[in-house]
């Protein structure tokens, strides 16, 4: 594992949006062989409440956008004083330009801007931290945006109960900045790419192309959950032993590298896969559940690359907290810890998207790609 | 902690309604699926400072089984 230690870089603010749409799985009776016993039973182990999913047309850079719109708005910084952004996400509008780009252009930043987009999930949001303060410790860089989500929730099939109701769909804004003397970050990140295929989306990239015929694939399992090629796949045991293995490991490594002990921390921010794993995570880890919050699942669900952005706007907002530990783990298998000092930063909380009323129809948006080739006007 | 302790706090962990005793099947138990295997590890690490892993629910049949684990 690799730890680093950066100075005088300090999150000054953060801000999650999520879909106007919002599902509750008290209206997925049917789901639990309509037995309110059995719907119980989940909620309460699993903690399964409500989720939020992005509608067909929206993607992660109308989210992230809206983020950043809102967050610079509340904080009076002008788009012009952003230096580096970068974003991170594994749902990105087109295969290239990288989204970073393409939201450069939309918050019209400054052409001396620096963007890069990072393909991670559950792990990304302590790894662009590290990115960024990586960078932004040479000086050069003063103020960076970053861009964190993802929509998980908009691709799966409600019918594929092994993921649909633990994925819901939310998007971060955050703003960090150079300052001399603010206080240390800690970071510890660490990878098991050999167990690259434990969560993966195998179709759609160079090495298995859709072919018109995948679409027609569907595989049904002993439990009735139907799998189709749009969809991803978990191999749930396996990343079940990973996360215990790696997790608890993680709070504790990153801890000792701030050498902080559990009394120094105010809140211990768990990447949410879900209610019974974090809890188990946190006893394993000797943390008491009040300083590593669950419920955020509940509201929520698992938000993939912003689990632990939505855990701070949801739990965090409104009050003031000091020293706090991230702990992420996830898809590639990778993890990343983050010890960080919060108490100078602005929490935006938690806002909803609401979709554009002229957003372009997917036949419009191709037409403007056949024009778009031969030659003629395009918008 | 008791057997019939160790039952009553197997009930809660399962989620289950059904009576157990030491001989009941898991196999039998509508709720004997992940979650209660992962809510059983949990159990017997908070309250016997037992580690197992999920590979470890693959080779146990009967409540009794788990109750040897946790050296009852």
């Amino acid at each position: 594992m690799t730890t680093a230690c950066f100075e005088n870089i300090q999150i000054k603010g953060i801000k999650t949006v999520v879909p106007e749409h919002c599902v509750n799985i008290d209206d997925e009776l049917e789901y639990f062989d309509n037995n309110p016993k059995k719907l119980a039973r989940a909620k309460k182990m699993i903690g399964y409440g409500t989720r939020y999913v992005a509608d067909q047309n929206t993607t992660v850079t109308d989210m992230a956008t809206d983020a950043a719109v809102k967050l610079l708005q509340e904080m009076g910084i002008s788009p012009d004083e952003i230096d580096l952004l970068i974003f991170v996400n594994q749902n990105p509008d087109y295969p290239r330009p990288s989204d970073a780009c393409i939201v450069h252009g939309l918050l019209e930043l400054n052409k001396s801007c620096t963007c890069l987009s990072i393909n991670l999930g559950c792990s990304g949001y302590v790894h662009a931290l590290m990115c960024a303060s990586g960078l932004m410790s040479s000086g050069a860089f003063k103020t960076a945006l970053l861009l964190t989500g993802d929509n998980p929730a908009h691709d799966i099939r409600v019918q594929n109960r092994k993921i649909a109701p633990v994925f819901g769909d939310a998007v971060s804004a955050t703003v960090l900045k150079y300052e001399k003397g603010a206080p240390k970050s800690f970071f510890v990140t660490g990878t098991d790419g050999k167990n690259w295929d434990k969560i993966i989306h195998p179709f759609g990239g160079q090495r298995l192309p859709y072919q018109k015929k995948d679409f027609d694939l569907s595989v049904v399992d002993g439990n009735g959950n139907i799998w189709t090629a749009d969809q991803g796949l978990m191999k749930g045991e396996d990343v079940f032993n990973f996360t215990m293995e790696v997790a608890p490991q993680l709070l504790s490594d990153t801890m000792n590298a701030a050498a902080w002990t559990i009394q120094d921390v105010d809140l211990f921010a768990i990447h949410q896969a879900n209610k019974q794993i974090v809890e188990m995570i946190v006893a394993k880890a000797g943390i008491p559940f009040e300083k590593a919050p669950t419920e955020t699942f509940s509201r929520y669900a698992n938000n993939s690359v912003n689990s632990v952005v939505t855990v701070l706007c949801d739990q965090a907002v409104g009050k003031t907290i000091g020293n706090t530990v991230l702990c992420t783990f996830g898809i590639g298998l990778s993890w990343g810890g983050a010890a960080v000092d919060l108490s100078e930063m602005y929490n935006g909380g938690i806002s909803t998207y609401t979709v554009p009323k002229n957003g372009k129809t997917r036949s419009e948006q191709i037409m403007n790609w056949i024009n778009y080739f031969k030659g003629e006007k395009h918008d | 902690m008791t057997k019939e302790e160790f039952l009553a706090e197997m009930q809660d962990v399962l989620q289950t309604e059904e009576d157990l005793s030491y001989e009941t099947v898991l196999k039998d138990l509508d709720e004997w699926d992940s979650l209660s295997v992962m809510a059983t590890m949990a159990f017997l690490e908070k309250s016997f400072g037992v580690k197992t892993t999920m590979k470890d629910y693959h080779e146990v049949t009967t409540i009794g089984d788990i109750a040897k684990k946790a050296g009852l």
